[in-house]
Parts: C-alpha cells; structure tokens; sequence
C-alpha cells in the first residue's frame, strides 16, 4: 500500500472493496425487506384480480388478460360488507377525534403547567403498554357490558382511543416544548386568554404533530382486531377485521379470491394515508427526547 | 396617559429549598410619555422586573401602578401593555397582516377598522410591502419592525421591552433605535426597556435605571449616569472603555484632603473629604481623562502593550504597577511597546468606598 492511498476501513480492507461489500449487503437486507413486506402485499393484489375459480384450482403468479377480472370486488357490494367498511370508517374517525382533542390538551397541560407528580404522570401513562389487548379485552368487556356500552361503536372508540393516547401524550407533550413560550405570551399581552392563545396561536403549531398522532391512531384503529373482536360481539354490527374472520369461519361461499379483494380494499386507505402524508409524519416525529 | 409607578418590587424565587431574590425592593416611577431604560449585567433581574410590570411573572411583594389602577393582581391580558420579546415571538403561521392584526381581532376591531389600522402603522414602518410575507420570509431587522407594528396598532397603555435588540447586529441595531423612538413618540406612553448593551441605554432613554443584584444602583438621566455614577458598579458598567479603578487612601495634609494613589499623590481641592482622612478608598477614572506622556518620568511609568485603532479614537493599553490599564489616546497614537508615563487628571478622579462601592467624591 503507498503511502498516498488512504489507510483501509474498519475491515482493513480498501475502501473500494468496503464499499462493494456494503453496497452488497445493502441489496441482500432490502431484498429480505421486500420479500418479507411486499411479497404478501404482492400476492394478495395479484389474486384479487385473479378469477376465483382458476384461483381454486392451480397457482398463478400474474393476473394475465386471459384470466384478469374486477369481479372478485361485487363482493365488496354486500350489505354485511357494506356494514362492516362503515363501522370500520366510524370507529376510525371517532378515534382520531379523541385521541387528537384529548392529547393536544393533556400535551399542554404537561409542557405549560406545574403541578406535583408531573413527571410520575406522563410515566404512568406508559405502563398501559405492558398489556396486551387481550389482557385489558376481557375485563374491558365486562365493564361495558355492565355500563351498556357492550356492542357499541362508542364503546370499541373508547377502548382504542386509550391504547394509542400514551403515545399521542407523550408526542404532544414534547413537541408543545418546542414552541417558545414567548408565542403564547404575545398572545396573552394582544389580549387572548389562555384558551383563546391555546387555540390560536399553539394548535395551528402542532399540525406536524396532530397528523402524526391521527395516522398512528387510525392505523390502530383501522387494524384493530382484538378489541373489534371483544367489544363488538354481534356479527351484524361488528367491524371488518373480525367480520372477515366470521364470514370465512361460517363456511358460506366465500372463495380466497374475494376474500383478497376485501383484504386488498381494505388496505389500501392506510397505505395511501401513510403515503401522502409521510412528510408531516417525519416531521411529528423527529421530536428530540421523544 | 397614565404614568408607571413600582412601589416596593421584590420578587424571590424558592428552588428546592433555596431562597433566590432576583428582584429586591425596586422603586421607579416611569412618568407618561417618559423612555426609561433598565440596563444591567445578566442575571441582574432586569428581565424579572419587566415581566412583573408586564403581568407575566406575579411579585412576591410590593405594588404596580399604572395611573390610578393598581395593576398588581391583574393579568397580563387585562393591563393593555405591549410587549417586544427578545425572541421576537411572532406567530409563525400567520402573515405579516394577520400579525399585527391579532390583538385588534381579540379585541373585537371590525374587519375594515383592522386593514385600515395596519396599513398606518405599516407606513410609519415602512413595511408596507411586507404585509403579505410570513414571518419566516423576513430578516431579522423586518421581523422587529413588524413587532413594533403589531404594538403600535393596539395603541397601549404602556410599552415594554425585553432586550428586542440583542439578537441583531450592530448596524442593523443603530437602524432600528430611531424607529423604536419614533414608534414609542408617536404613541406616547411610559416605556420601559430593559437592555444589557449601555450604547443603547444611552442613546435612547430619558433616564437609565442601573440594576445589580436585584437592586436599583442609580436612576438618572444618561450623561449624569455617566459623569456623575452613585456607585462603582455604575462608574465601571457605564462607558466604554470601562473606568479603571484603583486602591487609593486619603490623607490630611495642612487641613485639606489629598488622594495617595501607591506613592503618587494627588490635591484633590474637594470639600467633604476630611471626615475620610486615613481611609481606604476606591479610586476610579474613565480612560478618557488619563493622559499619555513621552516622558516616562511625568505621571505612572508604563510600558505599551498594544492599541486597538477605532478610527475616531484609539484604545491603548499599557502594564503598570497597578497591572493593566487602558487609555483612550489620539486616533493617530502608535505606542511602538515603548515606555510612557500616565497621567491623571485629577478633577476627573472619581472616588468610592471601598467597601460598600458607595460614591465619596
């Protein structure tokens, strides 16, 4: 080795062949990626748009022309269906509410305020994370069962707005810290009360943030199984993740090719969600100490 | 318009057990129309001060008045002050109009009666070509101007600043002073100001409040705080060069007090020494008032160390017995490290005692 050519990398190897060998394991983890994420994500498009009987009998990789078809969707046109998709959006939407109204006050409340205990507070919010739905599910059920809220969309919004409310606590909370104070107390000496600075002033502020809590509690939401489940035991009146389930266990005429179809239908909200808004949701968490 | 009257100010701190009084019993009273600015070292509680005028920060004691109404218990939002913050603090998500439009909106200003006012005050300004901007799109210098605006169109009772200035440099500084003193003229209310840079203390106010430790040093206008200082501490944080002090002693010779300053001596010729006759004093002189002489024999010997050209003047500064001082000399004064002899003058001596920094003469 000459004495112009910089010394090798941490391997002691040149840095040509380091950087070779690292571009090839970069190609190695991202194609392990892809065929863990995107394969199912693959096969289940190609098979919504795949006629069901040819799905029935042999394996296809590619929904060519000769067996391509949008028929698979009529499914989607089905009065349970149907119900299942609007709970689905109801139960979503309401948790979105909830959980953006709720953590943009207790967020304030933590970054501005003083009261004893503060920090214990926002810590004790994160020990509902130690349980795992089924855990919280039964005792949930119960409950509402015993306050009527059994059966209700209200009840399974209630139920999810709590799972994902540490998080968006806690995410408000620090970024609220990076608005200066001296923003609201501008507001304050224009002559806006606290709520009226809250609103004008902080809330427009946090929108990196309210969009980062709403995807993470629509995707919660909008894949909820466990609670749907639970919480909404009818199976007229329940939500789609486990209305699919039900349908496929009543053993009616159901073949894998429709049930890719609803699947594929109901991904693709939250992947376009995600997609479109992926810059705010950078954005909301890049939050330092978070 | 009424005036600002702070009776009594004291403002204590208690973190984890310990007692911190940023603000010790200040009275001042700021009369209508009247710019008085609060300058003094970080940490001096002139900020503390401001705030609790301002209705932000509560005091622990004491009363403020603006006119006939006590103001004490009341809420930033019901004192009509305006506010310059030393972040400037203007809301990032609305444009320049909206800005200085908000306190009106609050208020409850019809729409027209809103752009009408805006567009005035932006005149005066001069920023009238800025009202569609957000803030992020302004300098420095632009964003303190529509600050200004946004307290300008509220009309207030009294006008307060937190340090608007220490964030920009010193050009665009000298450019904003007359606009700050023009905005504060045209609405003619008491102005408090606080501030840690004495160029802009002097050059704006009617009076200076000097503060160090929570306490009132002097409150006076600028040239009597500067020629005529209560206290060491004003004497060296006023004036640039700072004023060079010494340990001096006085002594009685034929009934009249004279100043020994290590073995050079000095006739005062000031009245109300004698009683001071043996004592330990603390000895000040702005560097303006030393002079420097070729000959090393006239005055204190000193040897040259370096000179800062300003243009205007020079900074030089020599190693004495008494360590390092510094001289305002001839702009065309070239030291060279060669040795000179400093010379007082006398009838410019400022003296202190030596313990409480109180002044003697």
């Amino acid at each position: 080795m000459s004495q112009s050519e910089p010394p090798g990398g941490i391997f002691g190897l040149s840095y040509d062949g380091e950087t070779r060998i690292f571009e090839t394991l970069k190609l190695i983890s991202t194609a392990i990626i892809v065929l863990v994420g995107a394969w199912p994500i693959y096969w289940v498009t190609q098979l919504a748009f795949t006629e069901y009987e040819t799905v029935e009998d042999v394996v296809t990789v590619f929904p060519t022309p000769d067996i391509f078809t949008l028929g698979n969707f009529v499914v989607l046109t089905q009065p349970r269906m149907y119900t299942y998709i609007f709970n689905t959006v109801v139960v979503a939407i309401g948790t979105i509410v909830t959980v953006v109204l709720v953590s943009l006050i207790a967020g304030y409340g933590l970054a501005r305020l003083e009261f004893p205990q503060k920090e214990n507070f926002a810590r004790v919010l994160l020990i509902g994370y130690l349980f795992s739905p089924i855990v919280i599910g039964i005792p949930l059920y119960q409950i509402w069962r015993s306050i009527g809220l059994l059966g209700t969309r209200i009840g399974l919004i209630i139920a999810l707005s709590a799972i994902s409310m540490p998080f968006a606590v806690w995410l408000m909370w620090k970024y609220i810290m990076t608005i200066p104070e001296a923003h609201e107390e501008a507001a304050w000496v224009d002559g806006a009360s606290r709520w009226r600075g809250f609103r004008d002033v902080v809330v427009p502020q946090c929108r990196p943030a309210i969009i980062a809590a709403a995807l993470f509690a629509f995707a919660l939401a909008w894949n909820d199984f466990t609670f749907a489940q639970i919480l909404l035991p009818q199976t007229d009146t329940t939500t789609f993740a486990p209305g699919i389930l039900r349908a496929m266990g009543q053993a009616q005429f159901l073949p894998d090719a429709y049930l890719m179809a609803i699947s594929l239908a109901m991904t693709l909200p939250p992947l376009l969600f995600a997609y479109f808004m992926q810059s705010y949701l950078l954005k909301g968490f890049q939050v330092r100490a978070l | 318009m009424p005036d600002i009257e702070i009776r009594n100010l004291t403002k204590v701190y208690e973190e984890s057990g310990n007692r911190i009084v940023a603000v010790d019993d200040v009275d001042l009273t700021i009369e209508d129309g009247e710019f008085v600015t609060l300058v003094g070292p970080s940490g001096c509680g002139k900020t503390t001060t401001l705030r609790c005028v301002a209705g932000l920060n509560k005091p622990t004691s004491g009363t403020i008045k603006f006119g006939d109404r006590d103001v004490t218990d009341k809420p930033v939002q019901e004192r009509n002050i305006a506010l310059l913050f030393q972040d400037i603090a203007l809301y990032p998500h609305m444009s320049v109009q909206e800005n200085m439009a908000y306190g009106l909106k609050i208020t409850g200003f019809s729409r027209e009666e809103r752009i009408a006012r805006v567009e005035e005050a932006a005149e005066l300004l001069q920023i009238t070509d800025q009202l569609e901007k957000m803030p992020a799109d302004l300098s420095g210098g632009q964003q303190q101007r529509v600050a200004l605006g946004r307290s300008l169109v509220r009309d207030p009772e009294v006008f307060l600043f937190d340090e608007p200035m220490s964030d920009l440099d010193a050009k665009l500084k000298a450019e904003l002073r007359p606009v700050i003193e023009k905005v504060t003229d045209e609405i003619g209310c008491p102005t408090l100001y606080v501030t840690h840079d004495q160029e802009e203390a002097m050059t704006m106010s009617d009076r200076v409040a000097v503060i160090n430790d929570g306490r009132l040093e002097q409150v006076a206008p600028p040239k009597e705080v500067y020629d005529e200082p209560d206290s060491q501490f004003v004497s060296q944080f006023i004036g640039q060069p700072s004023t060079q002090f010494f340990d001096g002693n006085i002594r009685a010779v034929n009934g009249t007090a004279e100043l020994v300053v290590g073995g050079y001596e000095y006739d005062l010729a000031r009245e109300g020494l004698e009683g001071w006759a043996g004592d330990d004093v603390r000895v000040g002189l702005r560097p303006q008032y030393i002079r420097v002489s070729d000959d090393p024999d006239a005055g204190i010997p000193a040897t040259h160390l370096l000179d800062e050209p300003l243009g205007d003047a020079t900074h030089s500064f020599f190693d004495t017995e008494f360590g390092e001082i510094v001289v305002v000399t001839d702009p065309d004064f070239e030291g060279n490290g060669e040795e000179y002899g400093l010379v007082f003058q006398s009838d410019s001596i400022q003296l202190f005692d030596s313990e409480s920094g109180v002044r003697i003469a």
